[in-house]
């Protein structure tokens, strides 16, 4: 079973006296183990397609369903609920919060959750993307790459069943880029998530199950890469 | 243990206390704000109360002391024995009956000073008077009572004699000034035996000593009641009755009108810095936009977002009002060792409550200060906010 699936989703925005059509009829979906790369040019819809994927924006027409569940109707907080227990971000700028410690930043998700606690869990990530003797550092003392590597622990934090990354690498040299794309690789094995990154990185192509194109807001021929 | 470390159980005050840690400078200039106006309500409340009880001091004993003379339609000109008597049975047991007969006198020192003086007659003078040096006699049978300042005038000295109507009375004690304020004299008087104004037939006055305020003026009203009855219409006042329970009452009355009016100018301040914390919390919120949608794209709820930002601006309050009501206890201690001599009355109810205001009013306003910004920021939806 797909862990998301779109299916004629339209999102349309006002723009002066009409509207513009950012997804035309979209059908997508993810499963579990999978990395899906969204590729396209700038302003093709991809970002508003990975919104709706992470359940961010809601569409003005079609389905969305998140494990196998149709959430097109659901309210904000059922909405915010849904992203807490099923999706991890992974964003371009890291979004990582200066005043908190790598082990609270990826503790954050989960934070005003009393129920469970995901101290251990939250080392444990930290432990396996390499950064276990760097658990108390505030954001400016790590490097791009480290910042980024805590921004994946956040995103697991919650034991998703789908990771959402925008350009992951996109502030991120080669080198780098590449290490934390075999991270997540790992992790989407080792965890049996489903990922979906949208990039301009060519070299995400190479670690990507599936390659979707999207240009003017449809879908386009799904390649596979070699 | 750290802050952080108390706070960890409770994620939205982690949080606020992480947040504000961020910029201390502008953190500290909020709370700042708080601070004035937490100062400025609790010391002018403080000051009000201090001058309050000053002035309750003060009128003291006076407050006690109803004093009874010969009213308008009185058939004589002053108080009879007889009414003496019926006054005495009206005020009861509890409370004491002085009645005075007073004159003036020219009185001439032994080097030669003369001076016009007051000349009262009683018997119960320790009871009426605050004797400083020399005896303070319960029944006065001999002898005389002289004011400080007017013996100190005349040159006289315990043992002198006066003369009065060609009579000597030999000067047994010096008496001081009432209460202890500022600006009270010692009365210039001359304080004699009964039998000094025998020769009078009627009372000039009666004061009638009580427990306290309240048993004063109910004495006061039932005097009323026995001796001013109305007849044919008009309202007949045979005797004078005068009571200071009243005019006490009045002064605080009046003092707690003026300090209500000047604590109102005081929460001018507290306004201005709420505003000061709105405009810091909305400048954070928005610094912080992109921040806040990362929260809410990680699953953050919009009412945990809230609750973060609304614990940001209670801390402000709760620190700036905690750092005002300890200035604003200095300032209080201060203003108590001036005014009454007793810096540690501060902590009576009467003047601490504006402490505990101050402290109530700070939080609030804070809070409420924190309301806009809190909704605003929860309820961006995250797309937008997530662009920064």
């Amino acid at each position: 079973m797909s862990v998301i699936e779109l299916e004629d989703v339209v999102k349309r925005y006002p723009s002066g006296e009409g509207f513009v059509e950012a997804l035309k009829e979209v059908d997508f979906h993810a499963n579990k183990g999978e990395m899906v790369t969204v590729i396209g040019p700038s302003g093709s819809g991809k970002s508003t397609m990975l919104n709706i994927i992470g359940l961010l924006d809601t569409p003005t027409a079609g389905t969305v369903r998140h494990e196998g569940r149709d959430v097109s109707e659901f309210s904000e907080d059922e909405l915010t609920e849904e992203r807490r227990s099923g999706i991890g971000f992974v964003f371009q700028e890291f979004h990582l919060l200066p005043m908190l410690s790598a082990t609270e930043n990826v503790e954050l998700p989960s934070m005003w959750d009393t129920s469970v606690d995901r101290h251990d869990r939250a080392v444990d990530l930290l432990e396996r993307v390499g950064l276990g003797d760097r658990l108390d550092h505030t954001p400016d003392r790590l490097s791009g790459g480290q910042k980024q590597r805590v921004a994946i622990a956040r995103a697991l934090i919650n034991e998703p069943d789908i990771v959402l990354a925008d350009e992951p690498t996109g502030n991120l040299d080669q080198d780098t880029g590449r290490t934390i794309l075999e991270e997540l690789t790992r992790l989407k094995d080792e965890e049996n998530v489903a990922i979906v990154a949208v990039t301009h990185d060519d070299q995400m192509l190479d670690y990507a199950d599936r390659v979707v194109r999207i240009v003017d807001g449809v879908i386009g021929d799904a390649e596979v890469p070699a | 243990m750290s802050v952080s470390d108390l706070l960890w159980r409770y994620p939205s005050a982690l949080m606020a206390w992480r947040n504000l840690g961020r910029n201390r400078l502008r953190t500290g200039l909020a709370a700042l704000g708080i601070v004035i106006g937490v100062v400025a309500i609790a010391s002018i409340g403080m000051a009000g109360a201090a001058i309050q009880q000053q002035a309750t001091s003060n009128l003291g004993d006076l407050a006690s002391e109803v004093t009874v003379r010969a009213g308008e339609d009185s058939e004589t000109d002053g108080l009879t024995d007889d009414q003496i008597e019926e006054i005495r049975d009206i005020a009861g047991d509890d409370a004491t009956v002085v009645p005075q007969k007073s004159n003036s006198t020219e009185i001439t020192s032994r080097n030669g000073e003369q001076g016009l003086i007051r000349v009262t007659a009683l018997t119960e003078a320790s009871l009426m008077y605050n004797v400083t040096a020399g005896q303070s006699p319960d029944r006065l049978q001999s002898g005389a009572l002289i004011g400080e300042d007017v013996a100190d005038q005349l040159g006289l000295e315990l043992g002198d004699p006066v003369s009065y109507e060609g009579q000597l009375y030999r000067i047994i004690g010096f008496i001081g000034a009432e209460g202890g304020g500022f600006g009270s004299f010692s009365p210039r008087e001359l304080v004699l035996p009964t039998s000094a104004l025998s020769d009078q037939q009627y009372y000039d006055s009666a004061t009638i000593v009580a427990e306290d305020g309240d048993a004063a003026e109910a004495i006061a009203n039932d005097l009323e009641a026995e001796f001013n009855q109305e007849s044919r219409g008009e309202e007949q006042e045979v005797l004078s009755v005068q009571n200071f329970a009243n005019v006490q009452e009045q002064i605080n009355s009046f003092l707690g009108t003026l300090n209500l009016a000047l604590i109102g100018i005081g929460s001018i301040s507290l306004l201005v810095a709420s505003v000061a914390i709105l405009n810091v919390m909305l400048m954070s919120t928005i610094e912080r936009r992109g921040e806040i949608g990362v929260l809410r794209a990680v699953g953050v709820r919009r009412y945990e977002v809230l609750r973060m930002i609304l614990t940001e601006a209670a801390f402000l309050g709760v620190v700036g009002g905690l750092a005002g009501a300890v200035i604003a206890l200095g300032i209080g201690m201060l203003l108590y060792e001036v005014l009454i001599g007793a810096p540690l009355q501060v902590f009576g109810w009467a003047s601490s409550q504006y402490l505990v205001w101050g402290f109530v009013f700070a939080v609030v306003a804070s809070l409420l200060s924190g309301v806009y910004p809190a909704w605003k920021a929860a309820n961006d939806p995250p797309v937008e906010s997530l662009r920064g």
